[in-house]
């Protein structure tokens, strides 16, 4: 099949017809190339859609309490629902296999002053493990651990925006900042790849702020990271556990969508996921729909060519070519005219991302680029194409009777 | 050789059918050269194509050296036909991109000789036939005569049981018609079976017996004097 017969075949059939084959190549190769960019485009917005997560730990999953919506367990509708310390407590102590970090969160809007200079800025009071869940990156100093904790010790670790501020030129560390009156050593400094928003917030020690508020114990949100060797059925199942526990503990409806959101990141990344797979369904059809035009061309110019080779196959025949061998001929002839057209196509559309795509960096799209799986499915469809476009063709050769070639007269 | 009884053969031309050939009975031995003739419309081709396996017979035998032909699929038919047969033609149908060598080589190749082989083997028929010097030209480039002896060659190459010559010289004047029949009688006198169709008396005469056809039945059968093609050339 792949003998110098049939390419010197192959190569002489361009060769006599190279407009023919060029025009018809030419809607081959076009059809790849809006392929490839829609292709290309699913794989930014899918690059963009994934770096929004990336600043954050992809397995967590947050807590939040809500205001119920249903009567349920002698309680009306209407309840709000406040979490506190013994529920955190609680969750650790029912889930502890499952739990990776663990950590509260007590939300303060403070004015900040040093020196002269002053701002109102967000306090989140969490657990030392808020660090692992947020991804929170120290630049330098240290994040607060569990003795600040166990002391309620008045120090904080502000975001690099909030230094530069405050502090100015000084170095912050070591440093007391005034948090509505009351003084913070500051001890740390930190960024954060997401958003210069997260670098205007202040993380505090989840004990000092529920006893500067008056001795409670309550708090906003629970965050947790699960073990990261859960697959995304296990993470879900688990996610829904967790649900169903904290339900029954706060007496809220198993029905109650409002009373208590429990938000896991895998289930956004699921449906990313099975977004852009649709997306990039959607993109493969299109493609494919172009393609049927270059697939009829082919198929046309590839009728035409048999027609005028009717004669020769006829002698082959006579010679003692087998249908089989025609087919194959006729098949590889448009097999490779498709796949060569169609890598043409290809080619000036990965040229054309590289030199384009990284200037494309918004949030939503983010690097469109040619990867390997697009490769491979332009390929398989161009192969299927060639197929497709060589089979009427190679069954009118094959049914060429070696009459012909005798009937010359 | 070749054996046939009561062939009959018809074509459906609407409604009316055509009976083309009536009942023909032959029999050809090895190493005969027999001229089949007719006007046209004697069934002539139709007789040709059939012992060349391109068409079918309604009813009656073939047998071509001991092996009956009846109902063949194209697979099967296309590889008796490279076995058995050899095919020269009045248009000599080389192939046009292929040079000399290549067209010879082909039947080889369906053969599935290996490429090395089957060059070294066409080189050695066109030597026979006395082209070895334009084994590499295009038949563009090659006279008519050349033409025929290269498709000679070709059709010698697959070393077939029987040559079938379809006017081999109905396209060439006669100075190279009788080079052409020269070579057809060489080929011949070397133990080769061939059969030749023709409407030419002279060339007929060249053979060693002469087959009339006339409406689809054979009325005359006679083996003749051979006329040698060399004397004219």
């Amino acid at each position: 099949m792949f003998d110098r017969d049939v390419w010197q075949e192959i190569f002489n059939t361009i060769k006599t017809n190279k407009l023919r084959t060029f025009l018809t190549g030419f809607s081959v190769g076009w059809a790849i190339f809006i392929l490839v960019m829609l292709l290309a485009s699913v794989n930014g917005m899918q690059n963009g859609f994934l770096g929004q997560f990336n600043d954050d730990a992809t397995n967590t999953i947050f807590i939040r309490p809500g205001t119920t919506s249903k009567a349920y367990g002698g309680f009306e509708a209407g309840r709000r629902i406040q979490l506190k310390n013994e529920d955190l407590e609680y969750v650790k102590q029912s889930f502890a296999d499952d739990i990776e970090y663990l950590s509260a969160r007590y939300y303060a809007n403070v004015t900040a002053r040093y020196k002269s200079e002053t701002g109102s800025y967000n306090v989140q009071a969490t657990h030392p493990d808020h660090q692992a869940i947020e991804k929170t990156l120290i630049m330098s100093g240290r994040y607060f651990n569990e003795a600040d904790l166990i002391n309620k010790a008045k120090v904080v670790v502000i975001g690099r925006k909030v230094a530069e501020d405050l502090f100015k030129k000084e170095d912050p560390l070591g440093k007391f900042v005034e948090l509505n009156n009351l003084s913070f050593r500051v001890i740390g400094v930190f960024t954060d790849d997401g958003d210069d928003n997260a670098e205007r917030g202040i993380y505090a020690p989840v004990s000092t702020y529920q006893r500067i508020y008056g001795n409670t114990n309550n708090i906003n949100v629970i965050a947790l990271t699960y073990n990261p060797t859960y697959d995304l059925a296990k993470a879900l199942e688990f996610s829904g556990k967790l649900e169903d526990v904290m339900k029954r503990r706060h007496k809220i409806d198993p029905e109650d969508q409002a009373g208590l959101y429990v938000w896991n990141y895998a289930e956004a990344f699921d449906n990313i996921s099975s977004f852009t797979a649709v997306l990039r369904g959607i993109g493969i059809g299109v493609g494919f729909l172009i393609l049927v035009a270059g697939i009829v061309g082919i198929g046309n110019i590839m009728v035409f060519t048999i027609k005028e080779r009717t004669k020769e196959i006829g002698v082959r025949k006579a010679l003692g070519a087998r249908p089989r061998q025609i087919i194959n001929l006729v098949l590889l002839e448009s097999i490779f005219i498709t796949t060569l057209s169609g890598f043409i196509g290809l080619v000036f559309a990965w040229v054309i991302l590289a030199a384009v795509g990284p200037m494309f960096q918004t949030p939503a799209f983010s690097n469109p680029s040619v990867n390997a799986s697009t490769v491979i499915t332009a390929t398989i469809i161009l192969i299927v194409a060639g197929v497709l476009a060589g089979l009427i063709p190679a069954m009118k050769a094959a049914n060429v009777k070696p009459i012909v070639a005798l009937s010359d007269k | 050789m070749i054996e046939i009884k009561d062939l009959h053969k018809s074509y459906k031309m609407g409604s009316n059918s055509l009976h083309v050939l009536k009942g023909i009975n032959f029999k050809v031995e090895e190493g005969e050269l027999v001229a089949i003739m007719g006007s046209s419309g004697s069934g002539k081709s139709t007789l040709l194509n059939i012992l060349g396996m391109l068409d079918g017979a309604d009813s009656g035998e073939y047998t071509l050296d001991g092996v009956p032909i009846k109902n063949l699929s194209e697979t099967k038919a296309a590889q008796y036909r490279n076995k058995f047969l050899g095919f020269i033609f009045q248009s000599f149908n080389l192939i046009n991109y292929k040079s000399a060598l290549e067209n010879v080589a082909l039947p080889l190749y369906y053969q599935k000789v290996p490429r090395k082989e089957r060059q070294e083997k066409a080189m050695q028929y066109l030597e026979k036939v006395g082209l070895k010097p334009w084994a590499h030209h295009l038949p563009s480039e090659l006279s008519g005569g050349q033409k025929q002896r290269v498709a000679i060659a070709r059709a010698m190459a697959a070393e077939p049981k029987v040559l079938l010559a379809d006017e081999p010289t109905g396209a060439l004047d006669s100075k190279t018609s009788y080079e052409v029949m020269d070579l057809i009688q060489q080929i011949n006198d070397e133990g080769n079976t061939i059969l030749v169709v023709t409407h030419e008396e002279d060339i007929a005469h060249m053979c060693k017996r002469i087959v009339h056809l006339k409406d689809g039945v054979i009325v005359e059968d006679k083996k003749i004097e051979q006329v040698k093609a060399a004397q004219y050339v």
